[in-house]
C-alpha cells in the first residue's frame, strides 16, 4: 500500500502547484487594478485570495476522493482475484508435482512388484529344480529361470534390466538398451563357477562370498550377450562376448546385506537417465540362506518424460532429487549424469546444467539454511531465479530407503502473468482515469467558481449600486425634507419683504420713479414668493409631508372667492373669468380647502397666463358615486375611480359622510397645448413650449403640483380636446360631504316672485351662462351686451307698456295690503359698470337715461375693482344702492335678487307703515362683503373703507350670515319703529355683536384643567373674553372631582345651576394625575351614563405621536401651547356644535 | 402731551425691539389683547406669575442637576413645564432654550443640561429685565395720563 499513499501525496503536490500557479496568475492581474483605490485593491486581493483558497480546497478534496476511490477499487479487485488465483495456482502446482511423484511411486511399486514376483517365481523354480545335482538339471533350472524371467521382463516394458545372480556366480540378465532399442540377454559362462560352492557356504560366510568385486574382479568369467527379439524373446543374433565394462549393473549379494529388499539409484552408461534398481534376495526353502539375488532396474526416464509433458503445458521446471540432493529426474533435457573420470555419476541439483534448476536448488538450500536433508515442504511465490520471479514448491516423498524431494518451479508470469499485467493495466487505467476526472473536475470547479465569483462580484456591485441609489434617494429625501422644514423660514422673510414694500408703496412722499421701482420690486418679490411656494409644495409632496386636512368648508364660496381674486387680473387682460357651478353641488364638503383652492388657483392662473383674450370658465358639477353612470363625454377610469373610492371609504371614520365625485373643467381660449404634450405638462419643470418661458414666465411646477394634489384627493386630471383654440382641462375629485346638509331651495323662492331681469354684461360668456341658468329657474331674462342693446332692450321693455306697467305698479302700491304684492312684477336691471363710457363724461348722461327707469326697476351695478369713487358716489347719490363687485356669478346673482325681493317687500311695508327709515344694513363685517347695500345716509366713510378692503383682496368670507343677521335685526327694528330707544339698543347690540366677532363662545361652560398658573390665567382670560364661563382646576384629580360634584348636583336639582360643563380643556402634563389618566377616568365614568363630554388636550408637545396618544385615550381634539386664540375657538365651537 | 407721546413712541420702539430681537413673540401680543378694562393688570399679573414660577423651576432644576444621580425624567418634566409657561407668555428665546434642554435630557447629556440651565438662567434674567423695563415704561405712560398704544 505504498503506491496509493505516494500517489495521493503526488496528487496533492500537483494540486498545490496548480493552485500556486493560479494564485500567482491572479496576482499577476493585480497590478492593473492597483491603479484603483488602495482599499479597493486590498478588497480585491482578499477576495481573490479567499476564492483561490476555496478553489484549492475543493480541488484537494476532489483529488483525495478520487484517489481513494481509485485505490480502493484497485485494491479490492486485485486482492480478491489474487487470493483466488493463488489458491488455484497452489492446487495446480500441487497437482503438477503430485503427478510425477505418483508416477515415481508407481514405477517404484511396479519395480518392487516385478522384483517380488521374480523372487517368488525364482524361489518356486529353484525349489523345483534346485534339487538337481547334476549339470543338466542345473541347465534346466537356468533355462526355466530364463523363461520365467523373460516372461516377467517382457511384460514390463519400462524395465531396464532384470538380473538374477545365483550363488554360484552365474548371472542371467535381460537388458533393454534404450538407445538402440535392442533387447539383450546377458549371461556369464558357467565354467568358473562351481555348483557346490554356494551350497557349502554357511550362512555366516555367505556374505563374504557375495560381492561385486568378485564379479567384476572375476575376470576369468566370460560374459555373453545375445540380442533378442523384443517381442518373442527369441534369439535374433549370435551370442557375443562382451567386455566386462559393457556390463550392466548386476545386483549382487552386497546389495541385500540384511536380506531385505533394497533400493538405490544407479547409473549406467547405456542410459542418460539415472536408474532405479531394486534388489531382493531369493531365499531357499527354509529361509536359511540366500540362493540368488534378483535385481531389477528401471529407468527413471519416463518420469522425466512425464515431467516434460507437464511442463510443456504449464511451463517451468520440475525436478526430483534424492534426499541428499542428487538429481533423479528433471523436466529439462539437460543430462542428469556427469561424465566424470570414474564413469557416469549423478549430479547434484546445485550443479545441474540447467540454470533454473541450479538456482532453484541454491535458493532452496538458502531457505533451508544449507541444512540437508530437505525434509519439509517449501512453498514460495516470490523466489527470484535468473532474474525472473518463480513459484517454488517442494514436496517431500518419504519412501523407505529412498526419500525423495520434488521441486516445482513455475515462472510467476505463467500463472499470474496475465493477472499481474491486468493488474498493472487496471492500475494505469484507473490512475489515468482518475487523473483525467481530476483534471476535468478541477477545470469544472475552476469554471464554476469563476462564474460564481463573477456573479458574486456583480451582485456586490449591484448591492453597492442599490446602496448608492438608496443613499441618493435618501439625500434627495433629505433635501425635500430640508426644504419642507425650511418653508417657514423662507416664507417669513419674503412675507416681511412684501409687507414692507406695501407699507413703502402706501407712502405718499415717493417720487414717481421710486414708486415704479418699488412696485417693480414688489412684483418681483411676489413672483419669487410664488416660485418659492411652488418649490416648497413640491418638496413637501416629495418628502411625503403633505397631509390633507379634513375639515368642513364651503366649496362654492372658496371657488367664487378664487374667481373674484383672479377677476382683477383678468379684467386687466380683458379676459372674462367665469365660474359656473351647478346647483346640485354640495355646499359644504369635507376636505382640505387650501389644497383644493390651490388646485384651481394654479389651473386658473395657468389659463390666464396663456389667454390674451376671450374667457376662462371654471365649471363644476357633481355626481353621486352610487348613482354614477358612465358619462360618455367625460373621461373616467372606472377601475381607478372605484379603487380610490374604496380606499376613501375605508379611511373614513365618519360613516355618515357621502362620497361624491365632483367634476370640474377649466376652459380657456388661450393658445392651447399641443396634443403630444398633454401628458408631459403635468411633469415637474415642464412647459408645453419651452420658448414660452420667456414670454410667460413660470417654472412649470404648477401643473405638477395640481396633479399631485388631485391624485392625492383620489381624482384625476387631464387635458381634453376642445373645439376651437384654447385648453380644456378636466378633473374630478372624490370629496366627502357631510350627509346632513340640507339642500338649498331658493328655486321656489324665485319662482313665486314675478321676476324680470335685464342682464347687461360686458362678457358674452358669463352673460349667457347666467341667463341660461336664470331662465331655468323661471326668471324672465333679457340680455344686452353693450349700451345700445341695453337701451334698446329697456325701451322695448318699458316704453310700449309703460302705462300698463305704471298702472300695475300704482295698483300694487295702493292695494298692496290685499294683494300682498305677490304677483307684483319685479324688474331687476343688472348693469356692468363697464357699460358706461367712463373715459368721457358720457356716463353721466347714460345714468340720466337710466334714471328714467329707476322707479320701475331695481338697478344692480356690477362694479370693477378699479371703479373710481366718483362714480360710486354718483351712483349712490342717484339712489342706486345695490352694488356688487364683479365678476357676477350665481351666488351674487342670488344675493342681488334676494336683496331686491326684500327691498321691494320692504317698500311695500314701508308704504304701509309710512316709515321712511333708511335701509341700513351695514355690512360692516370685519372680513369684507361683496354686497354693499347702503343708504344715502349711511356712513359712507365706513362703508368705503370696507370696499377698499375688499378690493385689495377678494377674500371670501361668510358675509352672508352676517347679512341676514343684520336683516333680522333690522326686521326687529322695523317691527317696533316707534320705539327709538329700542331701535338704538338693537343697533347697538348688532354692532356689539359684529364688533365682538370673537364672542363666539358665549354661554359655554368650560372646565379648564391646568397646573401652570400662567397658562391658567392666560387661557381663562382668552375664554372669558370669548364669552365662556370657566372653572379652573389645578390637576387631573380635581378635574375628575369637579365633574363628579357637578353630576351629583345635577342629580339633586336638575334645573338648577351650575349647568353642566360643555367642554374640558385638559393639560396633558399635570401633577397628581395627568391629562391622559384624567381623561381615561372621565371616559370610564361616562360609560355608565352614556354621555360624552368633549375633552380638548392642551400640550406643549408638538409631535403627531402625542396627538395620537391624546386621541387614543379618548380626547376629542388637540391644541398645542402656546394657545392660538382663533384655533381654540374654532375647535371648541366645532366640538360643542356637534353636541348641540 | 408731548411727553406722553414721546413715552408712547419710546414704548413702541422698545416693544418692537423686543419682538425683533426675538425676546417676545405673538403670544405676548395676544396677552396684551386679552387685557381690557375689566382686567387692567392682566399682563403684569401673568408675567409676574411667570417670574415666580420660573424662579421656582430654575431652583428645582439646579438642585435636580446637582444630584449625584440625576433624575432626567424629573428634569424633563420641569423643563417641559417651563417651556409651557414661557411659550404662554411668549418668551420665545426661553422657549427655544427649553427645547434644546429637553433634547439634552433625552440624550441624558449632563454637560449639555448644565450648559442649557445656565443659558436658561441667562435668558430668563434677560427677558425678566426687558419685561420689567417695559412695564416700567407702561407705568410711566399711565402716570402721564396716556394710554398704552397697542402693537399691531
Amino acid at each position: 500500500m505504498i503506491t496509493p499513499v505516494a500517489m495521493a501525496s503526488f496528487v496533492r503536490r500537483m494540486l498545490d502547484r496548480i493552485s500556486a500557479s493560479v494564485s500567482s496568475s491572479g496576482r499577476n492581474h493585480l497590478p492593473t487594478r492597483l491603479r484603483r483605490s488602495r482599499s479597493d485593491v486590498n478588497q480585491d486581493e482578499f477576495r481573490c485570495y479567499s476564492v483561490f483558497v476555496a478553489r484549492v480546497a475543493i480541488m484537494v478534496m476532489l483529488a483525495v476522493l478520487i484517489g481513494l476511490l481509485t485505490l480502493l477499487t484497485w485494491h479490492f479487485t486485485k486482492v480478491y482475484t489474487r487470493a483466488s488465483l493463488n489458491s488455484l495456482a497452489y492446487g495446480l502446482r500441487y497437482e503438477l508435482l503430485q503427478r510425477p511423484l505418483l508416477r515415481m511411486w508407481k514405477i517404484l511399486n511396479s519395480t518392487v512388484e516385478i522384483t517380488t514376483s521374480q523372487v517368488r517365481l525364482s524361489e518356486y523354480v529353484i525349489r523345483k529344480y534346485g534339487k538337481g545335482e547334476n549339470q543338466a538339471q542345473q541347465v534346466e533350472l537356468y533355462e526355466v529361470m530364463r523363461d520365467v524371467t523373460w516372461a516377467l521382463f517382457s511384460s514390463r516394458k519400462a524395465l531396464n534390466s532384470m538380473s538374477i545372480k545365483y550363488r554360484n556366480g552365474f548371472v542371467q540378465a535381460f537388458h533393454r538398451d534404450l538407445r538402440d532399442k535392442n533387447t539383450y540377454y546377458i549371461y556369464s559362462n558357467l565354467y568358473n563357477y562351481t555348483m557346490v560352492e554356494p551350497y557349502s557356504m554357511n550362512r555366516s560366510s555367505t556374505h563374504q562370498g557375495w560381492n561385486d568385486q568378485m564379479i567384476h574382479g572375476n575376470v576369468s568369467a566370460i560374459w555373453y550377450r545375445e540380442p533378442l527379439d523384443p517381442d518373442t524373446g527369441r534369439k535374433t543374433g549370435k551370442q557375443k562376448e562382451i567386455p566386462p565394462d559393457e556390463l550392466i549393473n548386476i545386483a549382487g549379494i552386497s546389495q541385500v546385506p540384511d536380506g531385505a529388499a533394497s533400493w538405490h539409484v544407479s547409473v549406467s552408461k547405456f542410459t542418460s537417465s539415472p536408474l532405479l534398481s531394486a534388489a531382493l534376495p531369493v531365499w531357499d526353502e527354509d529361509r536359511g540362506s540366500i540362493v540368488a539375488v534378483v535385481g531389477v532396474t528401471t529407468a527413471l526416464y519416463s518420469v522425466g518424460q512425464l515431467m516434460k509433458e507437464l511442463v510443456d503445458l504449464h511451463g517451468g521446471h520440475i525436478y526430483l532429487t534424492s534426499q541428499k540432493g542428487w538429481l533423479l529426474a528433471t523436466s529439462s533435457s539437460t543430462p542428469l549424469l556427469r561424465n566424470s573420470s570414474d564413469g557416469y555419476t549423478l549430479t547434484m541439483a546445485e550443479d545441474s546444467q540447467d540454470g533454473i534448476i541450479r538456482s532453484a536448488a541454491k535458493w532452496l538450500n538458502k531457505t533451508n539454511h544449507n541444512k540437508l536433508p530437505l525434509n519439509h515442504e517449501v512453498h514460495s511465490a516470490t523466489a527470484t531465479l535468473g532474474g525472473e520471479r518463480y513459484y517454488i514448491d517442494s514436496f517431500f516423498l518419504n519412501l523407505t530407503r529412498l526419500p525423495m524431494v520434488g521441486v516445482l518451479c513455475i515462472p510467476r508470469k505463467n500463472i499470474m502473468g496475465k493477472v499481474d499485467a491486468r493488474e498493472i493495466k487496471t492500475l494505469i487505467i484507473l490512475i489515468s482515469a482518475s487523473v483525467g476526472i481530476l483534471v476535468v473536475g478541477c477545470i469544472c470547479i475552476f469554471i464554476l467558481t469563476n462564474g460564481v465569483s463573477k456573479e458574486m462580484k456583480l451582485r456586490a456591485q449591484l448591492i453597492s449600486h442599490l446602496d448608492a441609489r438608496r443613499k441618493a434617494e435618501a439625500s434627495s429625501n433629505f433635501k425635500s425634507q430640508f426644504l419642507a422644514n425650511m418653508s417657514h423660514e423662507l416664507r417669513t422673510p419674503m412675507a416681511a419683504v412684501i409687507g414692507l414694500l406695501d407699507i413703502l408703496l402706501s407712502d405718499d412722499s415717493l417720487t414717481n420713479e421710486q414708486y415704479a421701482t418699488i412696485s417693480q420690486i414688489r412684483r418681483c418679490s411676489t413672483a419669487l414668493l410664488r416660485l418659492l411656494n411652488n418649490i416648497l409644495d413640491i418638496s413637501k409632496v416629495e418628502s411625503g409631508k403633505l397631509v390633507l386636512e379634513e375639515a368642513e368648508y364651503n366649496l362654492g364660496k372658496e371657488l367664487e372667492g378664487l374667481v373674484d381674486m383672479f377677476s382683477v387680473q383678468c379684467k386687466n387682460r380683458n379676459v372674462e373669468a367665469i365660474i359656473d357651478l351647478s346647483d346640485d353641488m354640495p355646499k359644504v364638503v369635507r376636505g382640505d380647502s387650501g389644497r383644493v383652492v390651490q388646485i384651481f388657483a394654479n389651473l386658473i392662473s395657468n389659463s390666464i397666463k396663456f389667454t390674451t383674450s376671450g374667457y376662462i370658465v371654471l365649471r363644476g358639477w357633481c355626481e353621486n358615486l352610487n348613482s354614477f353612470s358612465n358619462n360618455e363625454n367625460f373621461f373616467v377610469d372606472h377601475k381607478a375611480l372605484w379603487s380610490a373610492y374604496q380606499k376613501k371609504i375605508k379611511r373614513k371614520t365618519c360613516k355618515s359622510d357621502n362620497i361624491m365625485i365632483l367634476f370640474f373643467e377649466v376652459e380657456d381660449t388661450g393658445c392651447g397645448i399641443d396634443p403630444s404634450k398633454w401628458e408631459s405638462v403635468f411633469e415637474s419643470f415642464e412647459q408645453a413650449d419651452p420658448s414660452t418661458t420667456r414670454l410667460h414666465g413660470g417654472t412649470g411646477l404648477g401643473l405638477c403640483i395640481v396633479r399631485t394634489l388631485v391624485n392625492k384627493m383620489g381624482g384625476e386630471i387631464r387635458v381634453v380636446k376642445k373645439n376651437g383654440s384654447g385648453t380644456l382641462m378636466q378633473l374630478y375629485l372624490l370629496i366627502s360631504t357631510p350627509a346632513d346638509i340640507p339642500k338649498e331651495s331658493y328655486r321656489l323662492k324665485f319662482a313665486e316672485h314675478n321676476l324680470k331681469v335685464v342682464l347687461a354684461l360686458n362678457g358674452r360668456m358669463s352673460g349667457s351662462i347666467l341667463s341660461r341658468w336664470l331662465h331655468k329657474l323661471g326668471v324672465h331674462i333679457w340680455e344686452a351686451n353693450d349700451w345700445n342693446q341695453l337701451t334698446h332692450v329697456l325701451q322695448e321693455l318699458f316704453k310700449p307698456t309703460s302705462y300698463a306697467q305704471s298702472l300695475t305698479y300704482e295698483r300694487s302700491e295702493t292695494e298692496s295690503l290685499r294683494t300682498e304684492g305677490v304677483k307684483m312684477t319685479i324688474f331687476v336691471i343688472v348693469i356692468d359698470i363697464g357699460m358706461l363710457n367712463i373715459s368721457t363724461d358720457i356716463w353721466k348722461e347714460q345714468l340720466n337715461f337710466l334714471d328714467a327707469f329707476n322707479t320701475r326697476a331695481k338697478f344692480a351695478w356690477i362694479l370693477n375693482h378699479d371703479t373710481s369713487n366718483t362714480i360710486k358716489i354718483e351712483l349712490r347719490r342717484r339712489g342706486h344702492s345695490l352694488m356688487v363687485n364683479g365678476p357676477l356669478y350665481k351666488t351674487k346673482m342670488i344675493q342681488i335678487i334676494e336683496a331686491v325681493i326684500k327691498e321691494s317687500s320692504l317698500e311695500q311695508s314701508k308704504k304701509y307703515i309710512d316709515a321712511h327709515e333708511c335701509l341700513q344694513t351695514n355690512a360692516k363685517s370685519s372680513d369684507g362683503s361683496e354686497i354693499t347695500e347702503t343708504t344715502s345716509t349711511g356712513s359712507s366713510q365706513n362703508e368705503e373703507t370696507n370696499q377698499e378692503n375688499f378690493q385689495v383682496y377678494g377674500v371670501v368670507s361668510n358675509c352672508f350670515p352676517e347679512l341676514t343677521e343684520g336683516r333680522s335685526e333690522w326686521g326687529r327694528l322695523t317691527n317696533f319703529p316707534n320705539d327709538s330707544s329700542n331701535c338704538e339698543q338693537g343697533i347697538h347690540q348688532a354692532d356689539q355683536k359684529v364688533k365682538n366677532g370673537k364672542k363666539a363662545l358665549t354661554g359655554l361652560h368650560i372646565l379648564l384643567a391646568e397646573d401652570t398658573p400662567i397658562l391658567q390665567k392666560v387661557a381663562t382670560m382668552m375664554l372669558v373674553q370669548m364669552g365662556a364661563k370657566v372653572v379652573v382646576v389645578g390637576d387631573g384629580v380635581q378635574a375628575v372631582e369637579a365633574l363628579n360634584i357637578q353630576k351629583e348636583v345635577e342629580n339633586v336639582e336638575k334645573s338648577c345651576e351650575p349647568r353642566p360643563f360643555d367642554l374640558i380643556l385638559m393639560d396633558c402634563q399635570m401633577p397628581k394625575m395627568d391629562g391622559y389618566e384624567a381623561t381615561k377616568a372621565i371616559r370610564r365614568a361616562e360609560m355608565e351614563s352614556e354621555s360624552h363630554i368633549p375633552i380638548v388636550a392642551l400640550t406643549a408637545h408638538a409631535m403627531s405621536s402625542d396627538e395620537a396618544k391624546c386621541l387614543e385615550v379618548g380626547m376629542d381634539a388637540y391644541l398645542t401651547k402656546p394657545i392660538d386664540c382663533k384655533l381654540m375657538a374654532s375647535t371648541i365651537l366645532s366640538l360643542t356644535k356637534c353636541r348641540t | 402731551m408731548a411727553a406722553v407721546s414721546q413715552l408712547q413712541r419710546q414704548f413702541i420702539e422698545y416693544a418692537t425691539s423686543l419682538y425683533n430681537e426675538g425676546y417676545l413673540d405673538d403670544q405676548f401680543t395676544q396677552l396684551q389683547k386679552l387685557q381690557d378694562e375689566s382686567n387692567p393688570d392682566f399682563v403684569v399679573e401673568v408675567v409676574s406669575l411667570f417670574f415666580e414660577d420660573s424662579e421656582k423651576l430654575l431652583n428645582n432644576l439646579a438642585t435636580a442637576l446637582q444630584q449625584k444621580i440625576v433624575d432626567y425624567k424629573q428634569v424633563d418634566s420641569h423643563v417641559h413645564q417651563f417651556k409651557g409657561s414661557s411659550s404662554s407668555i411668549g418668551a420665545q428665546r426661553v422657549t427655544t432654550v427649553c427645547v434644546h434642554f429637553r433634547n439634552y435630557c433625552d440624550e441624558q447629556n449632563l454637560d449639555g443640561c448644565l450648559r442649557c440651565l445656565q443659558q436658561l438662567n441667562h435668558e430668563y434674567i434677560l427677558v425678566r429685565n426687558k419685561l420689567e423695563a417695559l412695564f416700567r415704561l407702561e407705568q410711566q405712560i399711565l402716570q402721564a395720563g396716556g394710554s398704552i398704544p397697542m402693537m399691531e
